[in-house]
């Protein structure tokens, strides 16, 4: 099968016309490039995109990343596009294991999937895990997506799709502005300028 | 420039409030930590019903600091306080949510975990 994957992005690989060397491009350059492969994705069928990014030597296409999750079972697969400016990453992917074996076997999948990939080359770039010997969270950066493998308990107890999903963070901040600012207002009213601020406010 | 002694606020909701260092982890004598290094601290301030208590010993990595970092192209970050983010002993963090800016540093000294909880990476 693996072969078969291969030879499908090799041919596609050749007709493509030669691109421009992507290797050594910087981090900010990356934020754009992957933005761009996204809007290109989309319509383009599943093996199109694939040469893509082997062309640009992703470390792991979030495709790729999903199907390898529901291959190995993880629950409660969850990925969340990363605002824009925040620019270390583009997608934040959670996925919940049942154990801490099975914690550690999600991430072992991730990083054989990437293995396999660069099976030929003379160096290979391996993605960094933290958190393998614990088996409660377990981190995989490469680059532009981020894959969270979580133990059940932990993965309620840092709750990373609450902070992460549509700036609930943000709110939680205004919120708590507002609050100071209601505390606050009694002692100001002795003086004078509460008065206008109760006429913004109104 | 972390030594023995320093205080340290806390970047994080662990239930700690200011930190003391007391040990730097890394080599035999080594004298000064700076971002992304783990510290050994006592806890000198801690908010009341949390599980950290005051005169606790716990690991730390520092992750703001007032002396200033230097990138290769040029940058200077410079933070107004010396802080840390309490962890343990596997580095993942005590606290779930971390406050502040975060220099991108600590990602390469595998803190991922801390960098994924921060509101805002420099």
């Amino acid at each position: 099968m693996w072969s078969a994957l291969r030879y499908r992005t090799f041919s596609s690989a050749v007709k493509q016309p030669p691109q421009p060397p992507w290797l050594g491009r910087s981090m900010h350059n990356r934020a754009l490039y992957s933005s761009s492969l996204v809007s290109e994705e989309q319509p383009h069928n599943n093996n199109n995109s694939r040469s893509t990014t082997t062309s640009r030597r992703e470390l792991l296409n979030l495709e790729e990343v999903e199907k390898i999750l529901i291959d190995v079972k993880a629950d409660n697969v969850q990925v969340i596009p990363v605002p824009k400016h925040y620019d270390f990453a583009d997608y934040m992917i959670v996925a919940t294991g049942r154990s801490d074996w099975h914690v550690r076997n999600i991430a072992q999948a991730l990083i054989y999937k990437v293995k396999q990939k660069q099976k030929g080359a003379k160096r290979m770039l391996l993605p960094s895990v933290e958190g393998q010997e614990g088996g409660k969270w377990i981190v995989i950066d490469s680059g532009s997506l981020i894959i969270h493998a979580l133990d059940e308990k932990v993965r309620a107890y840092y709750n990373l799709e609450k902070l992460w999903s549509s700036g609930t963070s943000n709110d939680e901040q205004t919120q708590d502005w507002d609050k100071a600012f209601m505390k606050i207002r009694p002692k100001n009213n002795s003086k004078r300028p509460p008065s206008r601020c109760l006429n913004n406010g109104v | 420039m972390i030594q023995p002694q320093t205080h340290l606020n806390v970047a994080d909701n662990s239930g700690a409030r200011e930190l003391m260092c007391i040990r730097i982890i890394g080599a035999s004598n080594r004298r000064y930590a700076h971002i992304g290094d783990v510290i050994i601290a006592v806890i000198k301030e801690a908010v009341p019903n949390m599980p950290l208590e005051r005169s606790e010993v716990v690991r730390a990595v520092v992750v703001r600091t007032c002396k200033e970092l230097k990138r290769d192209n040029g940058m200077i970050i410079r933070y107004d306080d010396n802080a840390a983010v309490v962890i343990d002993q596997e580095r993942n963090p005590k606290g779930t949510r971390i406050f502040g800016a975060i220099a991108r540093e600590l990602r390469q000294l595998h803190f991922t975990k801390i960098v994924s909880l921060a509101p805002e990476v420099l």
